[in-house]
């Protein structure tokens, strides 16, 4: 099995899942509790159909749109991810050059192992950074000056990370970071000696946007659970996040807003956009999942703010889908992970060129030219 | 197991046995549908949300299953799809199926990209028949097909609009396959364990595409794929003055095959089609694409009085037929339900699926309390909420 036959998901899951030690795997791969809005994220795509039009004329589809005021090739882009070095060594660079690429957004996590500096340095395409709100706010102070003095386009902030998710798979591997071997996760390392001689022999492990003010995350093995719930404060409000947008005073995003009465308060608070997410199925089992919550806070806010579905999406119809139901782009995390673990940033424009391809050539069996024609008429819910 | 036709009673049964029979990437191009096949599954799966309810105590013993679309009168409320490459499937390909489309007077559907030519075909078998045509970038071939067909005094052509590009057949990725087949080292271990299948393929006359060869090298020297040929010999630009150009050139009996939508049904009874088949491709091309059988009401609604709605695709059993019927289709069709058996076992495979399917209608018909297929009325059915 090698790059070149991996054409879906399952494909790049599998290569990753060869590639990595199983605490890494499990660590990308794991939902919360039960899983089950893990599962449903995409599952819910299934319920209702596409109806194409025929003889409509297509010629060449323009898949391009404007996101956080940039124009980009395609309506999809990578979601923040934590700290990429321990899926490839070249971590969030290879990640970074490869959106660039394919002209659209790369996400920087607040747990990224390269700094913010770094990444601006080698990419000049289109970047979001992921914010969090740290006990220390002279941490998330920090964060915003660095990201808009290294010229970031757009930022968002997670609001569904109050508290650490449940990831039982992580108990059970012993996830933590920087990797710490047990005897249980030790075959599994042992098996897979060029993953860890590239981490042992690339740059340091460090969390690099805040190394500075803390040492969590760098010294001593710290669980991601421990971490986020040591960290990020519980206590962050409507005023805090309002503080950041004002702050940021650039393209805003909530990420990981659920109910329409949340959508409407991150209008009245100054966001351009929201990303409907619950972080992947990684924090509340139970949540409802995005594409079935798009469809009604695109009607009660769709004409104030940009509406990103982020979370489930696997296929370019999944994209097409959550376009029709009123999202303006969609962003993935896994999908995207498990590409750059199995190739690194050839992996990740593997992955890039087949979603491309995907939604290209479904625009064309649909009979749409552009992405504004795919509206509510273009799909049926099953009773 | 299933080793032998005798043991095939139903479409699952002629599966296996194909499986057995085939090579694995034919086996997979026939079997194998787009991305995750969601569509393909939802085609069949559709059937199970809606219930008959029958009416007893009616006198039903003589059934009578035939109905009359494209102003031809069938046997059967049923017929088999236009597919392409049937020679692969079983060295005498549309020979086998037409013959018996032939026995059991309902129509015969034959692909643009069929092995056997539309002069030899209607010289074989005098029933209906239906030409498939592919809207080519190159005229000179699109003439050559029209006129052929005419010539060969076929009953109806239907246009094909779901292929626009295409679909993400990912079995066919994996499995490498080309037509004429390729051997690939991943391949070969394949054709290697079903020796027979080899032999006749290469025994028993050359592959050709008769319909298209004058004017192309794909698919005959060259190895091509399937997706291949859609994507760089099929002109994009069709549009719906292209097809009602088409549609007044042939002068006949004129359908679009692969409408979904109700205002693309009724743009189809505007520019002078006669019928349309509802349809995804058997889930080949848009995956995610709605099923047939959910969007037939909405489309016999709206153009039922105009022009012949034919069900296509998912088709398993007899009472899936009397669910399309009921709901307001003039007739179905399917690909599989008779591919599998014509890999079975030719001719006589072909009409094994064909006997079966018959005699499963006629049961159920009975059951219903029904002796005509008019007697079939939205009466009988309940979907469940
Ligand atoms: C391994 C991993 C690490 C993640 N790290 C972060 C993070 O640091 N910050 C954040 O806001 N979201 C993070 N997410 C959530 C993603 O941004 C995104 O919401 C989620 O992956 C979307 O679901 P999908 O994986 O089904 O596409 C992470 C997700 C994964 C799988
Ligand atoms: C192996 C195979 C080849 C096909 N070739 C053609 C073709 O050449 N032209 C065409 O219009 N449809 C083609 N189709 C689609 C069928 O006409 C029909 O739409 C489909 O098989 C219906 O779904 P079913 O197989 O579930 O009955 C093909 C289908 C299969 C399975």
């Amino acid at each position: 099995m090698s790059l070149k036959n991996c054409y879906n998901f399952k494909d790049f899951r599998n290569l990753a899942k060869k590639k990595l030690p199983s605490p890494i795997f499990h660590y990308i791969d794991g939902g919360s509790d039960d899983e089950a809005t893990l599962r449903r994220n995409t599952e819910s795509f299934n319920e209702c159909d596409l109806v194409p039009n025929v003889l409509a004329n297509v010629g060449k589809p323009d898949l391009t749109t404007t996101l956080f005021g940039r124009k980009i090739d395609m309506p999809i882009f990578l979601s923040p991810a934590a700290m990429q070095r321990l899926y490839h060594v070249d971590g969030d660079k290879a990640s970074a050059r490869a959106a660039e690429k394919f002209g659209t957004f790369y996400s920087m996590s607040s747990m990224s192992n390269n700094s913010i500096e770094e990444i601006a340095n080698i990419s000049g395409g289109p970047k979001l950074f992921q914010l969090y709100v740290h006990k220390d706010k002279s941490i998330t102070d920090d964060l915003i000056d660095r990201s808009r003095r290294s010229g970031f386009d757009a930022m968002c902030l997670t609001v569904d990370t109050l508290v650490a998710g449940n990831r039982e798979k992580d108990h059970k591997t012993g996830f933590t970071t920087p990797p710490k071997l047990t005897l249980k996760s030790l075959m599994s390392f042992a098996m897979r000696p060029n993953w860890v001689f590239n981490y042992l022999t690339g740059k340091k492990f460090e969390l690099s946007n805040v190394k500075k003010k803390t040492d969590k995350g760098t010294n001593i093995a710290k669980s991601v659970i421990e971490y986020i719930n040591e960290q990020y404060d519980p206590l962050m409000g409507w005023k805090d996040a309002e503080y950041c947008a004002k702050k940021w005073n650039g393209p805003f995003a909530l990420k990981g807003v659920m109910s329409v009465e949340d959508a409407k308060k991150a209008v009245d608070i100054g966001c351009t956009a929201i990303m409907i997410s619950n972080h992947g199925g990684r924090q509340l089992d139970g949540s409802r999942s995005p594409f079935d919550q798009v469809k009604a806070i695109s009607d009660a806010v769709g004409d104030k703010l940009e509406i990103i579905l982020d979370g489930g999406i696997r296929r370019g119809t999944h994209v097409l889908k959550a376009l029709a139901a009123g999202a303006k782009a969609c962003s993935f995390g896994k999908m995207f992970l498990f590409s750059l673990a199995a190739g690194g940033q050839q992996g990740v424009e593997h992955l890039l060129k087949n979603m491309h391809d995907e939604i290209y050539r479904n625009m064309v069996l649909m009979g749409c030219k552009s992405l504004k024609e795919l509206n509510s008429s273009k799909l049926i819910y099953r009773k | 197991m299933i080793l032998r036709l005798k043991d095939c009673h139903n479409f699952a049964d002629f599966r296996k046995l194909a499986k057995l029979k085939l090579p694995s990437p034919i086996f997979h191009y026939i079997d194998g549908a787009a991305d995750d096949e969601i569509t393909y599954a939802r085609n069949t799966s559709a059937f199970d949300d809606v219930d008959l309810v029958p009416n007893v105590l009616r006198g039903v013993e003589d059934v009578d299953l035939s109905t009359t679309i494209f102003g031809k009168k069938l046997d059967l409320p049923f017929y088999l799809s236009p597919t392409a490459l049937q020679r692969l499937f079983h060295y005498d390909g549309e020979r086998a199926v037409g013959k018996a489309a032939k026995k059991f007077n309902t129509m015969f559907g034959v692909s643009a990209l069929a092995t056997v030519s539309v002069e030899e075909i209607s010289s074989m078998i005098d029933t209906p028949k239906m030409f498939q045509f592919y809207f080519h970038k190159d005229r000179g071939l699109n003439d050559s097909c029209l006129e052929r067909a005419k010539a060969a005094k076929f009953d109806v052509m239907a246009l094909t609009v779901d292929t626009i590009t295409g679909g993400n057949r990912e079995r066919d990725l994996r499995t490498g396959f080309t037509s004429p087949p390729k051997l690939t080292l991943a391949s070969l271990f394949s054709f290697a364990t079903k020796p027979m299948w080899g032999i006749n393929y290469l025994t028993k006359g050359k592959f050709e595409l008769p319909h298209l060869q004058d004017f192309v090298k794909e698919g005959t020297d060259v190895n091509s794929s399937i997706g291949n040929y859609f994507s760089t010999m099929l002109d994009q630009s069709m549009n719906w003055k292209d097809a009602e150009n088409l549609c007044s050139k042939w002068g006949g009996h004129f359908a679009l095959k692969g409408v979904m939508s109700v205002e693309d049904a009724k743009r189809a009874a505007d520019i002078g089609c006669t019928g349309i088949m509802v349809s995804n491709h058997g889930g080949r091309q848009l995956d995610g694409s709605r099923a047939p059988f959910d969007q037939l009401a909405e489309i016999v609604d709206a153009v039922g009085d105009k022009l012949d709605v034919i069900c296509e695709g998912g088709i398993h059993r007899g009472t899936h037929m009397l669910k399309a019927l009921s709901l307001g289709a003039k007739a179905c069709s399917g690909g599989r339900l008779y591919l599998y058996a014509l890999a079975a076992g030719g001719q006589a495979g072909v009409e094994r699926a064909l006997e079966k399917y018959k005699a499963e209608l006629v049961r159920d018909m009975k059951l219903m309390g029904c002796t005509k297929i008019s007697d079939l009325s939205r009466n009988n059915l309940r979907f469940r909420t």
